[in-house]
């Protein structure tokens, strides 16, 4: 192998190829956190519902959601949901749809285990004070809960970003879809794959070692 | 309300948790201006009783009256509950561990109650939030958050943020209890400041002195009932059960 001729030109000469695809890889997961923030929250609203059905459905979708492979509920929502609903969904709409599902299913704990962090005791001293349960939830829990989810979004924000090149396996023209058409022409896998690997990763290691600080920082609050 | 009527009074509590009966039918009236406080050993059910006469536990039989309405019972009418609400902020409480909202300045955790539940504007609200922590002498923390404070200080705070309520009774559970001694000194000073003004309170405590020498009345409870109640000192002086004198021996090389 280390007679091997680099040709790293292959891949500079697809750089806007390659950038428009990570573009996509970024509107992907931006979009789908935003989405999986409301369905989290929907999903631990049901799991902490007073109505046992709503928690049974609530919890019987983490369950599922949590433990089956994503690649396989990718390709369920994309080849299964059209049979079911005899609408073509596109390959975009499902990706965004699958992982949505999967990473709200794990942001609802996140919500969960944010409002069970606050002490009972700060509840208690609103009710005594005369704080109705809502004006204690919207000023004492809520702002408490918050701060300590942040950290944990932005961690998922950084796990949809490599989890969205799952998409090229349904023909999602990410990054990492057209870094599989660049090779297939270029045949060049080694400088497309080694750069598109570089690119993942100063993307998200900057943003996770961000995170690890935050995460410091309230701590020591 | 008459003048004869106590300001809150438990009315037969009983309290159970399960199969754990923690109170037996236990009564105790709080008129104004008395200094009551309750000892006795730990698990006695001290501080079920003031928890719900704070209106944070139901009772599993009998009631809890305030001038002469009944705002808690088991399983409560639409009657009782409102009296409940109408009520809520004038039984203030003051907790073992402070519970100072850490996400709020010392100031914020004073006017929050009164902007939101009596809808005070916010200048009079603060007027009187700085007013009480000159009295507890921390106006210069007052932007401080309570992280930043030791826990006497935050004692302090949180009895200045029940006090911004203007409650008509304040209720103490086990205040010093998880203060070092030479910080226990100073919320106790506060304490005895409030008993001096003519505040009516409920104090459940280990402080033997305070009892002694603070309080109108003192209550001794054990296993969920109260086993003796005598005025001001006499209970220490001479404790009339085998119980309350085998409590106080433990007490005698302090």
């Amino acid at each position: 192998m280390f007679k091997y001729q680099f040709r790293w030109d292959t891949v500079w000469g697809s750089f806007d190829f390659l950038m428009g695809g990570l573009q996509m890889t970024l509107v992907i997961s931006a979009i789908t956190l935003v989405l999986a923030m409301v369905g989290g929250l929907v999903i631990a609203l049901l799991d902490m519902s007073r109505f046992r059905v709503l928690r049974w459905v609530g919890i019987s979708i983490g369950e599922v959601v949590r433990n089956t492979p994503i690649l396989v509920q990718l390709l369920w929502v994309y080849y299964v949901l059209p049979i079911v609903f005899g609408v073509r969904i596109e390959a975009l709409v499902a990706l965004i749809i699958g992982l949505a599902l999967y990473q709200a299913s794990f942001i609802s704990e996140v919500y969960r285990s944010g409002i069970q962090s606050v002490p009972k005791g700060h509840r208690e001293a609103a009710q005594v004070l005369g704080m109705t349960p809502l004006q204690s939830f919207n000023r004492i829990v809520l702002p408490q809960a918050i701060r300590m989810t942040l950290p944990p979004l932005a961690s998922n924000f950084v796990q949809l970003i490599k989890f969205s090149s799952l998409g090229a396996v349904i023909s999602v023209s990410e990054i990492t879809r057209r870094g599989m058409e660049l090779s297939a022409t270029n045949f060049r896998p080694l400088e497309t794959f080694t750069f598109i690997a570089v690119v993942y990763f100063f993307i998200c290691w900057p943003l996770a070692m961000a995170i690890r600080f935050w995460e410091r920082r309230l701590q020591a609050r | 309300m008459s003048s004869t009527s106590p300001l809150i009074l438990a009315d037969g509590i009983t309290k159970r948790f399960g199969a754990n009966q923690v109170l037996t039918r236990v009564s105790l009236e709080v008129l104004e201006r008395d200094v009551v406080c309750v000892v006795g050993p730990s698990g006695s059910g001290k501080t079920t009783l003031l928890r719900c006469l704070a209106l944070l536990e139901e009772p599993s039989e009998g009631r809890v009256v305030m001038e002469g309405v009944p705002i808690s019972t088991p399983s409560p009418n639409k009657q009782v509950k409102a009296a409940a609400r109408g009520v809520r902020s004038e039984i203030g409480m003051v907790f073992q561990h402070f519970n100072l909202w850490p996400h709020m300045s010392v100031l914020q955790n004073l006017i929050e109650a009164p902007i939101r539940v009596k809808k005070m504007p916010r200048d009079k609200a603060v007027a009187i939030a700085e007013s009480l922590l000159k009295k507890v002498d921390l106006f210069e923390k007052r932007d401080a958050y309570p992280a930043r404070l030791s826990g006497g200080q935050q004692q302090r705070v949180a009895i200045a943020r029940a006090l911004a309520m203007s409650p008509k009774v304040l209720l103490f559970d086990e205040a010093t209890s998880a203060l070092d001694p030479e910080l226990r000194r100073e919320v106790l000073a506060v304490m005895r400041q409030l008993a001096r003004e003519g505040m009516t309170m409920l104090v459940v405590t280990h402080e033997m002195g305070f009892a002694r020498h603070v309080g109108t009345r003192t209550v001794f409870m054990d296993r969920g009932e109260i086993v003796e109640a005598a005025p001001g000192s006499a209970f220490f002086d001479a404790p009339q059960t085998e119980r309350a004198q085998r409590f106080l021996q433990q007490f005698a090389d302090e």
